[in-house]
């Protein structure tokens, strides 16, 4: 094992982002963050690079806007950034954000463990690691909440809901990790103070040779509404909370609770 | 000829999925046809109206194998539209054909139809916030969570059958120590009644005011991502949420949980949801039907007395 690379996205923090009257989405005041399940993927790197004395450098794919997370991702652990800054991200699905991040990474040369989220905490679509691995031509081992690093193989346990198993793979591998696999860390001052004399290098889509069908979003978002649900949001008021329980009580047994047994 | 194709690595999943196939068919006229690789998905599929199913003997068991061979299948049948079920297996296979064939991908589609000689889809975003309405030209794959369709019924037809022999062994990877993961108590995923804690709850002792009201109402305990992740209070499978389990219980009591939309997308289909916090702004008062504002030590213990009167 000689180099990691790990793969975050850059998103809007969805607790700030406001369901107008219309069921409009209003990200004026949204904030960006490192995706939550990238975080898994960086402190997965950053604690199998100072494990094996190896070095860990990770690769973002976003707007002119990813450039303000390359302190948050410097701070982590991480030995170097590649940021890909290009407006193509604004409407890019999975299959041309795997297309750039195989493109680059080709073009960075070879890894022998590439690290991504589950799934990013915008779209969740859960598919950057299966096609990065399948654009690369390596194996992709997908939730994972364990990995070892041995005789040169890369042994991942996988948790698939009603199984567990165990991957070892020989050669370049993608993973994508689970939440369960770590807690990243909080970086304090001081690595906040180390991430500013770290390294980060832009890599322009241009640069890549990439065709511009490539670069086209195969998945196209038509609107986005607020998804609200339609609910009775009746909350009990009184002063002793004996009556509040008796109060719901009584408007339970109108709905479920006279179905028990049955 | 274009077709519409259905996959996934179990069977009953794809028989939802031949139920949302044989809905597009209606309004496109294409055959809907079915990748398996079991004898036993085979039968049941050909069984349930599938036209054509294609049975794939590989020599590796591991479903992620197929990846590769399917693509090249479904490129060779010129397919226009693949359903593929959205377990985790699924998502990870229908992610690789994806990237083989070029083509988009939506996941975990909440519906799927033909618009304009394309596949339009909804899905939820931005972890349950917004629903997004999505165009995907064709070849289009998306994956449909279990559950999202009934199952074909067994009456509908006999479709054909053809067995092919793949190679799918990839000498790179070795799969050992497959373990079926051991439930504690019931799945909470199909729980008629369920008892919800969160970080309300301040020290793993007071467990029991949970299980008391549980059991006083006939509920399964479940939990917000992290009194398990974090606390390890309770299994992982315990924990509803967008990453864990999504519920559609009759009743759901959740104590001592804010609401973050990461847990209130887990359930959304939950027929009555009550809510018990201190804190009267907390979101998860706006996602339910009754709240009640307090200290879940003072008003839970009432609560499960005032239901063992019942």
């Amino acid at each position: 094992m000689q180099k990691l690379l790990v793969c975050y996205k850059w998103v809007l923090d969805e607790q700030d982002i406001k369901i107008a009257g219309d069921l409009s989405l209003d990200t004026g005041r949204a904030k960006y963050k490192i995706s939550d399940y990238d975080k898994n993927a960086i402190e997965e790197g950053a604690l199998l690079a100072e494990l094996h004395g190896i070095s860990v450098e990770a690769l973002t794919f976003g707007t002119d806007a990813v450039k303000q997370s390359l302190k948050d991702a410097l701070s982590r652990g991480l030995d170097k950034v590649y940021w890909i800054g290009d407006a193509a991200s604004e409407q890019a699905d999975a299959f041309v954000t795997a297309n750039v991040l195989a493109a680059a990474i080709k073009k960075l040369g070879q890894y022998d463990l590439i690290l991504c989220g589950e799934g990013s905490a915008d779209t969740y679509s859960q598919q950057t690691a299966p096609r990065l691995a399948a654009l690369l031509d390596i194996p992709a081992v997908t939730f994972v909440q364990k990995i070892t690093v041995a005789d040169g193989k890369v042994i991942a346990t996988r948790k698939l809901g009603d199984c567990i198993e165990e991957v070892t793979v020989t050669g370049p591998v993608v993973i994508s990790v689970l939440p369960e696999i770590n807690k990243p860390r909080i970086p304090g001052l001081k690595q906040v103070m180390a991430a500013a004399k770290k390294p980060s290098e832009e890599v322009k889509v241009s640069e890549l040779g990439i065709a511009a069908e490539a670069l086209t979003a195969k998945v196209r978002a038509v609107s986005r509404k607020g998804y609200v649900m339609d609910r009775k949001k009746v909350v009990f008021k009184e002063a002793a909370q004996a009556d509040n329980v008796a109060k719901l009580v009584a408007s339970l047994a109108q709905h479920v609770l006279e179905e028990r047994g049955s | 000829m274009p077709g519409i194709w259905i996959y996934s690595e179990d069977s009953t999943v794809a028989r939802q999925l031949l139920t949302a196939g044989q809905e597009l068919k209606k309004t496109t006229d294409q055959s809907v046809n079915v990748i398996a690789i079991t004898d036993e998905a085979a039968q049941s599929l050909a069984g349930a109206g599938a036209d054509k199913v294609y049975l794939l003997k590989g020599i590796s068991a591991w479903p992620e194998s197929y990846a590769g061979v399917i693509d090249e299948l479904l490129k060779k049948e010129q397919a226009s539209v693949v359903l593929i079920g959205a377990t985790l297996r699924g998502k990870d296979v229908a992610a690789k054909v994806a990237a083989k064939l070029q083509a988009g991908l939506v996941t975990d589609a909440l519906t799927v139809q033909f618009v304009n000689d394309a596949i339009e889809t909804t899905r939820l975003m931005y972890g349950g916030l917004a629903i997004c309405t999505e165009v995907v030209s064709l070849p289009a794959l998306v994956t449909i969570p279990p559950r999202t369709f009934a199952e074909a019924s067994e009456t509908a037809g006999q479709g054909e059958i053809i067995t092919v022999e793949v190679t799918n062994e990839d000498s790179r990877v070795v799969i050992s120590n497959v373990c079926p993961i051991v439930r504690e108590g019931a799945d909470i995923a199909t729980a008629n009644r369920i008892v919800c804690v969160g970080r309300g709850l301040s020290k793993q002792e007071d467990m029991k005011l949970v299980e008391e009201l549980a059991a006083a109402c006939g509920a399964e305990i479940a939990c917000t991502r992290g009194i398990s992740e974090d606390y390890h209070w309770l299994p992982n499978d315990r924990y509803i949420g967008i990453s864990g389990q999504k519920v559609k219980p009759e009743l759901y009591i959740g104590m001592g949980i804010s609401g973050q939309v990461q847990h209130v997308v887990g359930i959304r289909d939950a027929k009555i949801i009550v809510a018990i916090d201190t804190n009267e702004k907390a979101p998860i008062f706006e996602a339910a039907d009754y709240g009640i504002v307090g200290d879940l030590y003072e008003v839970v213990p009432l609560l499960t007395a005032a239901l063992q009167k019942k």
